[in-house]
């Protein structure tokens, strides 16, 4: 694809995209929160009333919920907390006022009263040693899964050799460019809310449940989306501009500052890993696997990251006997959010690295013994799924292939490694999709936005492309609100063209069929453009849709629906000891090399080359592909490399800034090669996987090992910032 | 970000005067805006007045002899385009380039970045290095100060009330590097930097380092170690250790005492080693 045919580049190059922080409503009041001073604490008192006297200022707290909500809201998720502040900056009421720095200064004037209580900001700092069976009656344990399988005690007893290490990982925040931001607007009993997001619906029920309204009563209409990655998934600001609304009778802005947006932006908090690995000869016999994941203050019940994370821990490697326990910890940070392929770059960093080191301490090439206990096709997950069609181990051969190449040619100082990850096409709960066709043109109707990807704007529209042989310049996207548009669960996990896609798949089969009997002939229908009408073609008869359509049909559209629903999955839970672990489908893989130089004074590492080999399964659409893999990286590197946010002490975010939350720039990110891995079929349209979250897994862990071979640096902790390569070299 | 009243005198007796006027209140001279301005939107800064220096006659730079005057609202992206500043004082060059960004570099100014005083400042530790001094006009005179007396602490300088920089003074070319440890070639800030310069006619070191708080620092015992000349590789590494002891070392954000002050002794090597002692020399 050459970029020109990305249909939203003109608009975005001309600036006429609306994005969050662009909507603008006649009347519209601007909107500002007040942030709780400290990370823990007990609510004595919010005083609304200094805010109240500003001219045209409207407040809302805990106190005016009850007058304001239609519902009786969700008790266990207050819009506002009356008891206790779990986290700093936690919005304790809101104000609007006519611009943004009156109401600023209104947020400002509300005088709040907090009394401090404790808090509980370093992960390790609630179990300084491993949690013991004293865990599961802990305050600060939210989740708490276990799995296990196979002789694990005698697997260890028996090993040659038993490598135990501890891994850490940061906190990394999603740093989409446009901040969240959202206007919402409330008549009678309509909450509408145009919003920046990558779930319409999602937002919708969120919505409703906090708020306690029917959904349908609840529209949520998307706006150009300037990044989500995960964060943008679930409602961060919609309730609180809802609720203003209705309180002021006006619509209502509210946005974050990129200050804000880092301090209350749901980000990717710090785990500490443990692995231990028992080794018979060059065969791994067992595997013990612990996570301590940072949840921050995500409630009971409502942490997907555990049960979710940990799998990755496990995979991509056959494992006879295992034993997996992870615990998602409480602190008083703000809620743990998805970063794209939540936690999962993280856990292959872990798992790659750690097995390299298990090699190396019997004598076995780190790369081939990855290769030997790779997944293959047919086999079982540690937790007894199928793997379906996998690339990876392809994807490993050419690696390494390429691996060798850059060995053979590196100048001194230069190491070359190879890292791994295997990723499960998302599905969420499923959606529809409706195409209507003209005379002219075939319109997506559908609930999604474009996030930036592609895969909304290019690869649904490459889907009915292939199905209809309809020139793409003749396929639009409509994006319609949740009032309108036919339901689907969001832009995430990897799943649109995955999922959404087979939706499309199934309404152009039926539009195809429709067409197909009112030619007269069976067999796959092509639609051509000639002088601008579209032409139904089936083998040899060829009609203008034109004169296929009925004269309803003519002002209206034919109307064809699809749909995809996700099939039931299921893991083996004769494995399961407790909690709920994520039935992974629909596997893809990527191998990763990078080449890197180390610096042995410094410990300042410069990513010099890299290469990307992944299964996509039958790629849709080679230069969005393609696109989505380079940004992937992009982020990778920051993940391994620069980024971290660091919380005080007392919870506050110490680096909320793009100067000092460092994400790579163009100097930093060497132009990788990309290559896909054909051949191994996923279950969406025409063989196609999900490459959104893959490119982002295996570059933490190609990084680590490509500093290893430069310079011998074994670093355990993310990010590898020069300075931790430094101690690694023993020159601290 | 608090509201200010934005003025734009058309002379230097205006922009004084505008300063001044409304001392009670609070003003701040306004050059390229890249710091300014940050510290006013994260409320660090709340001046009631902004007086914009972009119609005064500053944004020159003249060659006297081997003596350089930089006007001190000259953009540094002119200042380091300028085929002279590379090859006459090629640490300059270096330090100038490590600013931010390009985009950047062509609205920040030395001004700017004197009057700003940031810890991290990579100019003032090559201006340091190069013996450079500030010209100030003020309500009442004109005045020359060194850098090294110009600028105080973080943030604070020797600027009077109504004071302005009028131009930055380097007296002499010379051999000179700058050589930084940062996270990312373009918009970061040094964790730590070294700025070294040789002065032919005194046949003399000079070492600076910066990169964090409180200020940049010359190391004047340090350069005295490097000798008169080229050094050899033992005094260069005496040097370096007696760097690494001697500089006060704080840890911020950045980066943790002991690894600046492992670095000082690296980066003070491979600056003085990339210094072209002779081609000063038979200038």
């Amino acid at each position: 694809m050459s970029a020109a045919t990305r249909s939203d580049l003109a608009v975005k190059l001309a600036g006429g995209a609306i994005y969050g922080t662009d909507l603008d409503l006649p009347g519209m009041r601007w909107a500002a929160l007040v942030p709780s001073p400290v990370a823990h604490g007990r609510v004595r008192s919010v005083d609304l009333a200094p805010a109240r006297r500003l001219p045209g200022v409207v407040a809302i707290g805990a106190e005016d919920l009850p007058s304001l909500l239609p519902g009786s809201g969700d008790a266990d998720r207050p819009i506002f907390p009356t008891r206790e502040v779990l986290y700093r900056n936690q919005p304790l009421a809101a104000v609007a006022a006519s611009t943004l720095p009156e109401a600023r200064r209104a947020a400002a004037a509300v005088r709040v009263d907090i009394e401090p209580l404790p808090a509980v900001i370093d992960l390790e700092s609630v179990f300084p040693d491993w949690p013991g069976a004293e865990a599961d009656r802990s305050p600060h344990v939210i989740a708490h899964v276990h799995a296990r399988h196979g002789e694990i005690e005698a697997a260890f007893r028996s090993a040659d050799r038993v490598v135990e290490e501890t891994y850490r990982t940061a906190s990394v925040h999603q740093v989409a460019l446009e901040p969240h931001a959202c206007v919402a607007s409330v008549t009678g009993d309509r909450w509408y809310v145009r919003t920046s997001t990558q779930t319409p619906f999602g937002i919708r029920e969120d919505v409703a449940s906090l708020l306690g309204v029917p959904e349908e009563r609840v529209v949520v209409d998307g706006t150009w989306v300037g990044g989500g990655f995960g964060g943008k998934g679930s409602s961060l600001l919609e309730p609180f501009a809802l609720l203003l609304s209705r309180a002021a009778d006006r619509p209502v802005r509210l946005a974050l500052d990129y200050r804000q947006e880092f301090e209350l932006g749901r980000t990717t908090l710090p785990a500490v890993i443990r692995l231990a690995t028992a080794v018979r000869g060059a065969r791994i016999v067992g595997r013990r696997v612990r996570l301590l994941l940072d949840v921050g203050s995500s409630l009971p019940g409502r942490d997907f990251a555990t049960g979710y994370s940990i799998g990755f821990l496990l995979g991509p490697y056959r494992t006879d006997a295992f034993e997996v326990e992870g615990y998602g910890v409480r602190t008083n940070k703000p809620p743990f959010g998805p970063h794209r392929a939540p936690f999962a770059p993280q856990c292959a960093f872990a798992v790659e690295s750690h097995l390299a080191e298990v090699a190396r301490s019997v004598g076995v090439d780190p790369d081939a013994f990855r290769a030997d206990h790779l997944w293959h096709e047919g086999d079982s997950t540690a937790l007894g799924q199928r793997v379906g069609p996998f690339g990876l181990p392809s994807a490993l051969e050419q690696a390494r292939a390429t691996a060798a190449r850059w060995r053979a040619e590196r100048p001194p100082g230069r190491g070359v490694g190879i890292g791994m990850g295997f990723w499960s096409t998302g599905t969420g709960a499923g959606g529809e999709v409706r195409l209507v066709l003209t005379p002219t043109e075939l319109r997506i109707v559908q609930g999604e936005r474009e996030i930036g990807s592609g895969s909304v704007l290019r690869g649904l529209v490459v889907v009915a492309e292939r199905a209809l042989g309809i020139p793409s310049d003749r396929v639009r996207v409509e994006y319609l609100s949740t009032a309108e548009a036919p339901y689907d669960s969001g832009v995430f996990g990897s799943r649109t063209v995955g999922a959404l896609g087979r939706a499309i798949l199934e309404a152009s089969a039926s539009l195809g069929a429709t067409l197909a009997e009112r030619l007269g002939e069976a067999g796959p229908v092509r639609l051509e453009l000639t002088g601008g009408e579209l032409i139904a073609v089936a083998r040899s008869v060829r009609r203008p849709v034109r004169e296929l359509l009925s004269p309803g049909e003519l002002s209206v559209g034919l109307v064809a629906n699809g749909r995809h629903f996700a099939d039931p999955r299921k893991i083996d839970d004769s494995r399961v000891v407790t909690g709920s672990f994520y039935p992974y489908t629909d596997f893809t893989g990527a191998a990763h090399v990078a080449e890197v130089s180390v610096d042995r004074e410094t410990g300042a590492v410069r990513v010099e080359r890299y290469a990307a080999f992944h299964d996509a399964g039958a790629v849709v659409d080679p230069g969005t592909a393609r696109a989505s893999v380079e940004g992937g990286i992009a982020m990778g590197l920051g993940i391994a490399l620069t980024e971290e946010a660091l919380w005080s002490d007392d919870g506050r975010f110490l680096n909320a800034h793009l100067l000092d939350y460092r994400i790579p720039t163009l100097g930093e990110v060497p132009v990788p090669d990309v290559t896909f891995v054909e051949g191994f079929p996923g279950a969406g349209p025409f063989g196609a996987k999900g490459l959104g979250e893959p490119p982002i897994i295996p570059v933490p862990a190609a990084i680590a090992a490509a500093i290893r071979d430069a310079s011998g640096a074994h670093v355990t902790e993310l990010p590898i910032s020069a300075e931790r390569v430094a101690r690694a070299l023993k020159l601290l | 970000m608090s509201a200010f009243e934005l003025v734009t005198p058309r002379s230097v007796e205006e922009a004084i005067a505008s300063l001044r006027a409304s001392d009670g209140t609070g003003s701040a001279p306004l050059a390229g805006g890249t710091d300014l301005l940050l510290d006013i939107d994260d409320g660090r800064a709340a001046p009631a007045r902004v007086v914009s220096l972009r119609r005064l006659p500053w944004r020159t730079l003249d060659w006297v002899g081997g003596a350089l005057t930089i006007g001190s609202t000259l953009p540094l992206r002119s200042l380091e385009d300028d085929p002279g500043v590379r090859a006459q004082l090629p640490g300059l060059y270096q330090a100038v380039h490590a600013v931010g960004s390009v985009a950047l570099r062509h609205r920040a100014t030395i001004g700017g970045n004197l009057g700003r005083s940031a810890p991290a400042s990579d100019l003032i530790p090559m201006l340091l290095a190069l013996d450079a001094e500030v010209d100030l006009v003020g309500p009442s005179a004109e005045r020359r100060l060194s850098v090294n007396d110009f600028v105080r602490a973080s943030r604070r300088t020797a600027l009077a009330p109504g004071e302005l920089i009028r131009s930055v003074r380097v007296p002499e070319s010379r051999p000179s590097a700058y050589v930084w440890q940062r996270v990312r070639l373009a918009n970061d800030i040094s964790q730590i930097a070294v700025a070294v310069a040789y002065s032919p006619s005194g046949r003399r070191w000079s070492v600076a380092v910066g990169g964090m708080p409180p200020r940049p620092v010359l190391l004047p015992e340090v350069a005295r170690g490097l000798g008169n000349a080229r050094p050899t590789d033992p005094a260069l590494r005496a040097a370096g250790e007696r760097a690494t002891r001697e500089v006060t070392i704080a840890a911020d954000q950045r980066a943790s005492e002991e690894y600046r002050r492992r670095l000082v002794g690296t980066l003070l090597g491979r600056a003085v080693r990339s210094v072209d002692v002779a081609e000063g020399v038979h200038r």
